[in-house]
């Protein structure tokens, strides 16, 4: 095979942005779920309307932007230990 | 008994070895020979004594100087155990001398072996000596007879090491052991090993601190602070010197005399009482940190090794000060599986010199891979004296630390704990910079030169490296038979 | 033979296997996981063997359920692990990995706190050759400070050990109460090893720097011995609800902004040991088996992870995130494995994650922990961002790295396509694994709510992910160490021991003068009639023996005089 003219799908952006909207798509289709079928539960905000896609997309976010906030605090040269 | 009145015996056969090894001194063949025979007959002879014991003999009187003053022998099991281990690895260290003088064309070779035999019967008569008159006549015949071993290459420098040693542990011994027995005949008016003592009702409170303190100065071959500079300066030995003497013989001479003394001239019970041991107990304790410390800044391989042994001899010291029976008895079985451990270190090192005559823990960079089973040993030895499971060494500190902690000596537990982490420290990089690190490109012998030492080196060090595993799951009957001494 | 412990098949099988060579050894050492197994499904329920040491009675064999299902996983890792390290010539870590399975196995079927001691240590001293056989100066460090951490522990467990025995007058291996000062200490020195907050740095300090397999073996088995014996000692200790917490939450923080792919995973690893210390300090019997089965599960996925990492530092040398990506042209397969491995311990439906951490989030949302509830969502949805995208994403994906390599070899392929079918097949059929469980209870992970919401966190974490790499908000891989606990041992810990040190021996050799001067003055007057130049050590020791006669008539005199 030779490597050079061999393209892979994902080497395409568009292929890309497939993916992409398809999980935007996905994700739509799933936080509609919630109006058709009932939930059993626990807590009581577990009934909230999409409780688990709000709850999963902004510890995500919050966790990315703190863990980035962190590197001000404790990332250091990779040598900074003298054993690499 | 049948063989009580011949108990001599245990003296006469290296003797006896030594007068053939002199008789053999132009045939070096015949010359080893003797000498490994008297080191094989001596342990049957010995083993023989365990398999007849029946509880302690009564005593056996060599030479009456006058009433209640005598050279005297006495079975008990602390000294058994004691002859067992020293005659045993002497068959070893025997074997291990032929491959390792022969090695490095060493001189004087009957010399040598003479001394070597006049000293196991020192160290013979220090293991059966019923009192403590007997065992100072026999500490210092083993100070005297050593001497020539430790001055053998005869250098300015082997001078220089000779004079310290001698200076050293005659010093301590005349100055403070005797004044010791002094004091203890004066006040008891007995030196005979007794059961519990012969102190009780006649030396109390600060005179017995002071009695305890004396002795254990006294014993400089336990290599207290400050007094331990003899012990590395006999480094300058010949390797297999330093293997039995100054990992086992002398040294457990020294601590095998504390122990007897905290027995059987205190007793375990009367020490606690009377707290006698404190003060030496915190100067084993700093000794032990304090040479765990210098012994990581040593470079010197066997410089590294001695200061280990000073540092585990004040295990003993401690077991023994810590007036508590599993205590003691723990110092008396790290007496046996240290011994296993730190000869079989300094086999190695005695390996690795003659192969290479490399004598620095830094030169050792790569190494494993020529030298296999010598590293191999010396990694499982070390894991022994660090007292990891499953190896040997793992037992007598698993007693000590139940003695710290019974005690409620917490400091002494945590000193231990720091003394194992540097074991850790000062002990394994030995063994791994020669297996996990690129050899050194400086290194002036490399490739096909460097091959296994002769096999009689190796068959020793193999044989006790393979001691510190196996004997872990053997420890029962060594624990069983020493119980006894200590809980009366 | 009804009664030999199966540890011991793998310890002392090991030592033959140095003799062997070539296909005869790999079926060999393949074998022994094998015989081993075969030898504890015959041993009967509630066996005990028994051995005398030191005036104790020790249990070295008690088997029950819980003690059942760890050993029968070990032995599953320990198979997958030895053909995964066929490739390797290096027979020391092969050895390693059998002696330091095997130990595992003896660990948890130790029936006292003595046995269970000595196979933590001796589990500790087998496993740190693994790390040292990778032969870097960074690694012979990190071997070090992994064994001191792991002696450390093991001196609080003796310590604890006896102090129990004392207060409680039995070494029995058993529920303890971690309020007495016996049980404080061992309940310390199990937290080391489960890598409790704070005391966790050995294991991400030491794990990446491993050898390619050694990595995969290390994960196994330290820690989940841990999780057992905290299941056994402690289970409903409150305490351990919250030190759990800590872990699922804290070192995703640490996964997210960390470079090399190995100790991402490393830190995720604490994160999925939290789950279990959460379900032992529970402690009910749904929590118990949540934890065991997640243990199970754990094992196999993490197992999956760290081979797939491995391959590619096999073949590209690299494991920094920021040298790796579009790995999936040249390692399609070892990439198919990864993802399968990211989708189970992001605990997707039919996936072997999802049907064991439900349990431990159900337990403790049937005990009413709504709090603990909450954390625990976060770091489910914190584990799919790190570990199931990150680590796919950066090696196989992302940006094309221009790396080429061959594929994984043909042992590693197999040894992962193993351990995928497992996790695939526990996901699907989580009954088999329920049926091993310490408890009987009736557990149905698969509801309508439970998948629907499941895939709502686990999508929108994706898309979050999405979102902000697309915005390019996403931290970027970066050469870099991030500061952990262990700075303050490596740096100001490190400065005041040498320090220390340095006056120790300075102190010590200024006595040395002292006491030389003092045993020259001694030793010459000595040296004179017994020196090298003197009689002595010419021919006989006449010089010798005058001093001894005097000698002996100086002390005869003495007491002579005292008598």
């Amino acid at each position: 095979m030779n490597r050079k003219k061999h393209r892979y799908w994902l080497d395409s952006p568009d292929n890309v942005r497939k993916l992409v909207y398809g999980l935007y798509a996905l994700c739509a289709a799933l936080m509609l779920l919630d109006f058709f079928y009932h939930k059993h539960t626990n807590f009581p905000f577990e009934n909230w309307f999409g409780f688990f896609a709000w709850f999963g997309f902004i510890a995500c976010v919050a966790l990315v932007l703190l863990a980035k906030q962190m590197r001000k605090l404790v990332k250091r040269d990779e040598d900074y230990y003298g054993d690499v | 008994m049948i063989l009580l009145p011949h108990l001599e015996l245990a003296l006469l056969i290296p003797l006896l070895g030594g007068a053939l090894v002199l008789l053999f001194r132009n045939r070096p063949r015949l010359r080893e020979a003797s000498s490994l025979s008297a080191g094989i007959l001596l342990f049957l002879y010995i083993t023989q004594l365990l398999g007849q014991y029946h509880g302690p003999s009564p005593v056996h009187t060599l030479l009456n100087i006058s009433a209640n003053l005598s050279i005297a022998f006495q079975l008990e099991p602390l000294g058994l155990v004691f002859a067992l281990l020293a005659s045993g690895l002497w068959v070893f260290t025997t074997m291990y001398s032929i491959g390792y003088m022969n090695g490095n064309s060493e001189k004087n070779l009957t010399r040598f072996y003479l001394f070597f035999s006049v000293s196991i019967a020192a160290t013979m008569g220090i293991a059966f000596a019923a009192n403590l008159f007997t065992l100072f006549i026999f500490y210092e015949a083993l100070t005297l007879s050593t001497y020539p071993l430790v001055t053998h290459k005869q250098t300015s420098e082997a001078r220089s090491g000779g004079r310290v040693y001698l200076g050293l542990l005659l010093g301590t011994s005349i100055m403070f052991f005797l004044t010791a027995l002094v004091i203890t005949w004066i006040r008891s008016g007995t030196l005979d090993f007794m059961p519990g003592g012969v102190l009780e009702g006649n030396t109390q409170g600060l005179a017995a601190v002071l009695l305890f303190t004396l002795f254990m100065l006294g014993i400089g071959k336990a290599a207290l602070l400050p007094f331990y500079r003899w012990l590395p300066a006999a480094m300058i030995a010949p390797t297999p010197v330093s293997a039995l003497l100054h990992a086992v013989a002398v040294v457990k001479a020294g601590v095998f005399s504390v122990l007897k003394i905290s027995v059987y001239t205190f007793g375990i019970d009367y020490l606690a009482t009377q707290e006698a041991s404190v003060w030496i107990l915190w100067l084993a304790v700093a000794t032990m940190v304090i040479a765990s410390i210098i012994a990581l800044s040593m470079d010197n391989l066997k410089a590294r090794l001695a200061y280990s042994t000073i540092s585990q001899l004040s295990y003993i010291v401690i077991g023994a000060a810590l007036a508590w029976p599993a205590a003691a008895l723990g110092g008396a079985l790290h007496i046996v599986t240290h011994a296993f451990g730190k000869i079989t270190l300094f086999f190695c090192a005695g390996a690795i010199y003659t192969v290479t005559k490399y004598t620095r823990v830094s030169q050792l960079n790569g190494l494993g891979h020529k030298m296999q089973f010598t590293f191999a040993a010396f990694l499982l030895a070390a894991f022994s004296v660090i007292g990891l499971p499953p190896f040997i060494g793992s037992w007598s500190k698993w007693l000590l630390i139940e003695g710290s902690v019974d005690t409620q000596h917490y400091i002494v537990l945590f000193a231990f704990a720091l003394s194992t982490l540097l074991n850790c420290a000062y002990l394994l990089p030995i063994g791994l910079r020669a297996f996990f690190k690129p050899p050194d490109p400086a290194q002036t012998i490399t490739g096909p030169g460097i091959q296994e030492a002769p096999l009689a080196c190796l068959i020793p060090l193999c044989a006790t490296a393979a001691a510190t595993l196996l004997l872990f799951f053997y420890i029962q009957p060594l624990y069983d038979f020493l119980y006894p001494v200590f809980n009366s | 033979m009804s009664s030999l412990n199966p540890a011991l098949i793998l310890v002392l099988g090991a030592l033959p296997a140095l003799a062997l060579k070539g296909h005869l050894r790999a079926v060999y050492v393949l074998l022994l996981p094998v015989l081993s197994f075969l030898q504890l499904y015959t041993l009967p329920a509630g066996i005990r063997a028994e051995f005398e040491i030191l005036g104790m009675l020790l249990t070295t064999l008690h088997l029950d359920r819980l003690s059942f299902v760890f050993a029968v996983i070990f032995h599953i890792a320990a198979f997958l692990l030895i053909l995964y390290s066929l490739h390797t010539r290096d027979r020391l870590q092969q050895m390693a990995t059998l002696i330091y399975a095997g130990c595992a196995i003896g660990a948890v079927l130790a029936g006292d706190l003595v046995t269970l001691f000595i196979y933590f240590e001796a589990a500790a001293l087998s496993s740190v050759f693994l790390i040292w056989a990778r032969r870097t100066p960074a690694s012979y460090g990190a071997g070090m400070r992994y064994l001191i951490v792991q002696v450390i522990s093991g001196l609080l467990l003796l310590t604890g050990i006896i102090l129990h025995a004392r207060s409680s007058g039995s070494i029995e291996f058993t529920q303890m109460d971690p309020g007495t000062p016996g049980g404080a200490l061992i309940f310390l020195a199990f937290g080391i090893k489960c890598a409790f907050p704070l005391l966790h740095n050995w294991l991400v300090d030491a794990y990446p720097q491993a050898t390619v397999t050694g990595t995969v073996v290390l994960s196994a088995f330290t820690t989940k011995m841990a999780v057992y014996a905290l299941a056994t000692a402690f289970a409903g200790t409150e305490i351990l609800i919250w030190i759990g917490l800590l872990m699922t939450a804290f070192p995703i923080f640490y996964a997210v902004i960390e470079n090399d792919l190995r100790r991402v995973l490393t830190y995720s690893m604490i994160n999925q040991l939290g789950f279990m210390v959460v379900g032992v300090g529970i402690g009910t019997e749904l929590a118990l088996n949540g934890t065991a089965a997640h243990a199970f599960a754990h094992i196999l996925y993490k197992a999956l992870l760290f081979m797939s990492m491995g391959a590619v530092l096999l073949r590209t040398g690299r494991i920094n995130g920021s040298d790796l990506g579009g790995l999936y042209k040249s390692m399609p397969y070892t990439a198919g494995f990864c993802v399968i491995g990211a989708a189970s311990i992001s605990a997707f439906p039919l996936f072997s994650g999802f049907v064991t951490k439900s349990m431990i989030m159900g337990a403790a949302a049937h005990e009413g922990y709504t709090l603990a509830w909450l954390v625990l969502l976060f770091a489910s949805a914190g584990v799919f961002h790190h570990s199931g995208i990150k680590i796919p994403y950066f090696a196989f994906f992302a940006h094309d790295s221009g790396i080429r390599c061959k594929e994984a070899p043909a042992s590693m392929l197999c040894a992962m396509a193993l351990a995928a079918v497992l996790c695939i097949g526990i996901g699907v059929f989580p009954q088999t694994l329920y049926a091993l469980l310490p408890y009987q209870i009736g557990y149905q992970p698969y509801s309508l709510t439970h998948v629907i919401t499941q895939l709502q966190l686990l999508f929108f974490s994706a898309l979050a992910f999405t979102w902000l790499v697309r915005q390019g908000l996403y931290p970027p891989e970066l050469r870099s160490v991030n500061l952990d606990v262990d700075w303050f041992y490596r740096k100001p810990g490190r400065w005041l021991a040498e320090h220390a040190m340095q006056s120790i021996v300075a102190g010590e050799q200024k006595m040395g003068v002292w006491i030389k001067k003092l045993s020259f003055s001694a030793g010459t007057r000595l040296h004179r009639h017994h020196g090298p130049q003197g009689l002595l050590a010419k021919t006989w020791p006449t010089g010798s023996m005058v001093l001894w006669v005097a000698f002996l008539l100086g002390v005869y005199l003495i007491f002579y005089y005292v008598y």
